[in-house]
């Protein structure tokens, strides 16, 4: 089974999106900042990772630039998912790495159609 | 809703668009009126019937007909059928001599996701053979809301994140102020968008190299559809296809399996396996 983690300082947003990811079969770590999520990658690198932008101690962007650069960094798929959602902010993620970005809000559609997207599904 | 206003918006379904409703579907009928209904100042759909009914007018019944079909689709829907009309069947299409032109029309395109998609294939990837030749599309649809929509080409946050990869977005789309993501220039240029009802006179359109008519007909009362599979091959070109949903193949009419059953009849009736659209 495919490891994906979800990174979000909100746990409701956490909670939401692990449901959603596991019923496309994925087994679902979750962290909430952008350092707990590199410690969990350091441990074990998931296949795909939902990256919240906005968060205490450690943002999803500095969190995506750190991963590329870790030992099989290169590995995981990275889905960011943002409220910052103009041109300018998604090719900033995009040029740091993201494989893809999901704007907020989403729903379970979303999130499937932008797995498939993204080869995960 | 009363049984006799059931049947009376089923039966200008049946008039206007050829769509069929069960018995059991009136909560259909209800959930795609109500906004109509509420907008023009009716109480009850009983009233919305009975001033139909005392004042018929054509382009009201027209706009609640085509709010009655709800055709769902999203970008990119059936794309490996998408993917082999630009990679397989417009290069063939282009071989026939004395072609200055190919013609494509996609029948019941809604806001035009299906035309999009086709369009931003052809962009990234235009085959060789589709080089020197010009590809007309034409996107119809019952609705004069969603031509116009089309026609706007603007999408909303939610229709522009089922199918479309980030990428695809960013390449051909604008975010608008209010949000929205707007097709870029470009490739609206590259599309013409018209109301039509398929039940109506449709030569005018002239003859097209590839139809599509996906998850369109699939709902439509038998004498209608067999009407409308008639009409579309007779706008074929010689060698032309017709495309069906990957997911109609069990419609009678539509074919048996996918893909290749999709493509049912070619010029006239030569049909490659559809005996329901010889009968027609």
């Amino acid at each position: 089974m495919k490891r994906c983690l979800i990174v979000d300082d909100s746990r409701v947003v956490r909670k939401v999106a692990s449901r959603i990811v596991g019923d496309l079969r994925f087994d679902v770590v979750e962290a909430g900042d952008g350092a707990e999520a590199l410690n969990l990658c350091r441990e074990a690198m998931p296949d795909a990772v939902l990256l919240d932008w906005n968060m205490p101690v450690m943002n999803g962007l500095d969190f995506l630039r750190a991963l590329r650069r870790e030992p099989g960094g290169a590995k995981p798929v990275i889905v960011f998912c943002s409220t910052e959602n103009d041109a300018d902010h998604i090719s900033e993620a995009l040029r740091a790495g993201a494989d893809e970005f999901i704007m907020k809000p989403f729903d379970a559609d979303i999130i499937q159609s932008k797995f498939v997207e993204a080869g995960l599904v | 809703m009363i049984e006799s206003t059931f049947q009376e918006f089923a039966d200008l379904a049946r008039r206007v668009s050829g769509q069929t409703f069960a018995p059991g579907k009136a909560y259909l009928i209800v959930a795609r009126l109500q906004p109509i209904a509420r907008r023009e100042g009716f109480a009850t759909l009983e009233d919305l019937a009975a001033c139909l009914k005392a004042r018929p007018n054509p382009v009201f019944e027209n706009e609640i007909a085509a709010a009655l079909v709800s055709k769902r689709t999203e970008f990119f829907r059936d794309r490996a059928t998408l993917a082999r009309i630009v990679s397989d069947v417009l290069p063939v299409a282009a071989e026939t001599p004395a072609r200055s032109k190919l013609r494509v029309w996609v029948a019941g395109g809604g806001p035009g996701q299906e035309a999009f998609s086709l369009v931003m294939l052809l962009n990234e990837a235009r085959p060789v053979a589709l080089e020197d030749i010009p590809i007309d599309i034409l996107s119809t649809d019952l609705s004069k809301a969603a031509t116009e929509r089309a026609r706007s080409g603007a999408f909303g946050h939610f229709e522009v994140q089922k199918g479309l990869s980030i990428h695809r977005l960013l390449a051909n789309f604008t975010r608008q102020d209010d949000g929205q993501w707007r097709v870029n220039d470009e490739l609206r240029r590259q599309i013409s968008f018209r109301q039509h009802n398929l039940l109506e006179d449709m030569e005018g359109l002239g003859e097209f190299d590839v139809v599509l008519c996906r998850n369109v007909l699939g709902d439509m009362v038998e004498s209608a559809r067999a009407h409308v599979l008639k009409a579309l091959s007779a706008r074929l070109a010689p060698g032309g296809h017709v495309f069906f949903g990957d997911e109609e193949t069990g419609v009678a009419g539509l074919g048996a399996g996918p893909l290749e059953a999709s493509e049912i009849f070619q010029g006239g009736f030569k049909a490659r396996r559809s005996s329901a659209v010889q009968a027609a």
